[in-house]
């Protein structure tokens, strides 16, 4: 794998994580030949038009039609290409999740598929467009393995990841054009192993997604207030990083799970359910969007309501502070 | 001729699958529709695709996959018959471990192409799997069956006008009409002008008219290879719901369903019956 230069990177989080797949996916497909993408009519959407143009041969648009974008994917995978099924992440995977689960799961096939748009990201919308419960469906499908990339240069370093990952893999994306770059320097990626982004004593903030930023800024609040506040960036969440976890327990006294998805199935019920396992582990406190269809509003909007935004987590960590007592 | 070899082993999948389907007990088995469609594909296996039995995943070997995948007992029965499943296995389909599930799990070793029984899910395969041979440039057919019931799932309809629009000319669907499906007729059920609807959808159909007649099978798929039309292929092929079983044929109640012993000596009887009147003619 090539590193990608700081300058593009600054540029594709300007341009939001559309752009930072669509790129990528080109770098990729240099470098391999089997990389193809298949799209349901979002060609233009999903920022896949330089992608067509370098590469015409290689993409294949199915028309408005989510479960057969997952049945020809998987028919290009069982024939040894490396699909990447791409649309909006609200019709991926609930409109095709069993053809993920009976085609790509079941058979094990190398299909990336991969959800813009992801969260409540396209908040004016309304709920046909949110992608709350993606995580959830792919997570419960065996064999599949969830990634959310936190910035531009993880998206990058995903997708040539997956590339070198046997199974099916989903991919979730979130965040708006101005997504801020997290690792603007080289850094180590590897599937199912979260990376500290920054160490820390007594409260362990545990994020999945663009809304890492706003876990980091919690933390910088907290440190503040004298906390000693480390981030984990779990951008695997299926495997999850057991490993980590294991050292969460032990070294710290509160977990924060944040996350741009319902408080069912997600980032938090994978923290806990592994949790569940433990006799002394630490309180967990769960930032999500809850378990509710929301009303309209723009994408600000919605995570401020969810208290996604970094005051609010830290404002959920100071009043869960007993702990220190 | 090559007409007799197919149709001693079409006669000879009967067999397997009776005795695959009374060995399940009372777990039951589909006799109905994998007997309608046993013809097709004995004719596919035995006359007409590219394939070895000592080499399942050869990389010019033609395709199958059976979209219609609660059928088992028929696609089994052939691979037993190629060489693909050990016949001792006859007494293991739908057992504990066993590899004969109810409906296909994806085993290269035994044959087995691509897991299918979730209803529509097969078809799609196959069209991806047919644009996968035109990129890398193979020149293998992939073949697929299809049921008439099957035909009401949405997704074959968005997988049927995709491979139109990418004119996968490599890929031959068989639709097996035995008119029925699990509540009643296919007319009762849902009915559907499919000759229309797959001609709307950019294919080129192509009709059999007898599709338990191994002679009109062969010859309507020789026709088709040739057809060079440029598009997808799909035959229409008229069946008979538990075809060649006496009180099977046209028979709801055996879709699915476990035989007694009564019965079981019956289906041997008549296939006896059928061998010995084949012969004699």
């Amino acid at each position: 794998m090539n590193g990608i230069s700081v300058e593009i990177l600054k540029e594709w989080s300007k341009l939001g994580h559309r752009s930072a797949f669509g790129e990528s996916i080109i770098h990729l497909a240099r470098e391999r030949e089997d990389v193809v993408v298949v799209n349901a009519d979002i060609t233009t959407t999903a920022r896949l038009v330089n992608f067509k143009k370098e590469f015409p041969d290689r993409i294949f648009n199915v028309g408005i039609a989510e479960q057969n974008l997952i049945g020809f994917s998987a028919g290009l995978a069982k024939e040894g290409l490396m699909p990447f099924a791409v649309t909006v992440a609200a019709f991926v995977p609930m409109r095709c999740a069993e053809q993920m689960r009976m085609m790509l799961g079941y058979m094990n096939l190398n299909g990336r598929v991969v959800g813009i748009e992801s969260g409540c990201r396209f908040g004016p919308l309304g709920n046909t467009h949110f992608a709350m419960d993606d995580i959830a469906v792919t997570r419960v499908i065996p064999n599949f393995t969830v990634i959310s990339p936190a910035d531009p240069h993880e998206i990058y370093k995903t997708v040539f990841a997956v590339a070198e990952h046997k199974g099916p893999v989903h991919i979730r994306l979130t965040g708006a054009p101005g997504f801020p770059l997290i690792y603007p320097h080289e850094f180590d990626f590897k599937i199912g192993k979260a990376i500290e982004v920054r160490p820390g004593k007594d409260v362990a903030i545990i994020a999945t997604g663009s809304v890492l930023w706003e876990a980091i800024g919690a933390a910088e609040i907290l440190e503040k207030k004298g906390l000693s506040v480390r981030v984990i960036d779990m951008h695997t969440i299926k495997p999850i990083d057991v490993e980590m976890l294991d050292s969460v327990f032990v070294e710290n006294k509160l977990i924060v799970t944040v996350e741009e998805h319902s408080v069912i199935g997600g980032l938090g019920s994978a923290v806990a359910e592994y949790k569940a396992g433990f006799e002394k582990a630490p309180k967990q406190i769960m930032c999500s969007l809850g378990d509710s269809f929301k009303k309209i509003g723009n994408y600000e909007f919605h995570m401020k309501n969810a208290g996604l935004i970094a005051e609010d987590i830290a404002e959920k960590v100071a009043v869960n502070l007993d702990f220190l007592t | 001729m090559l007409i007799n070899q197919i149709r001693d082993k079409t006669e000879l999948m009967r067999r397997d699958s009776i005795e695959m389907g009374y060995a399940a007990g009372s777990q039951g088995a589909h006799f109905g529709p994998a007997l309608s469609c046993m013809d097709m594909i004995a004719t596919l296996f035995f006359g007409v695709m590219n394939h070895d039995p000592k080499n399942p995943e050869m990389p010019e070997r033609d395709r199958f996959v059976f979209s219609k995948g609660h059928a088992s007992l028929a696609y089994y029965a052939a691979l037993m018959e190629a060489g693909y499943i050990p016949k001792e296995m006859i007494s293991q389909f739908k057992g504990n471990n066993s590899i004969l599930c109810g409906h296909p799990s994806m085993n290269m070793k035994y044959g087995i192409e691509v897991s299918t029984g979730a209803l529509g899910n097969g078809f799609p395969i196959a069209c991806g799997m047919a644009k996968a041979a035109k990129i890398k440039g193979e020149a293998h057919i992939i073949y697929c069956i299809v049921g008439d019931g099957e035909c009401n799932e949405g997704i074959v309809w968005e997988a049927a006008l995709n491979a139109a629009k990418y004119k996968l000319d490599n890929l031959i669907v068989l639709v097996d009409i035995n008119s029925f499906q699990l509540s009643g007729t296919t007319s009762e059920v849902m009915p559907i002008d499919l000759d229309a609807l797959w001609k709307a959808a950019g294919w080129e159909v192509s009709h059999i008219e007898d599709g338990n007649d191994v002679e009109e099978v062969l010859q309507v798929l020789t026709e088709v290879k040739k057809s060079g039309s440029g598009k997808p292929h799909v035959i229409l092929s008229k069946t008979v719901k538990g075809k060649g079983i006496s009180f099977m044929e046209n028979n709801l109640k055996f879709h699915a369903t476990p035989i007694n012993e009564e019965q079981y000596q019956q289906a041997i009887a008549d296939l006896n019956r059928a061998e010995m009147e084949r012969k004699a003619s």
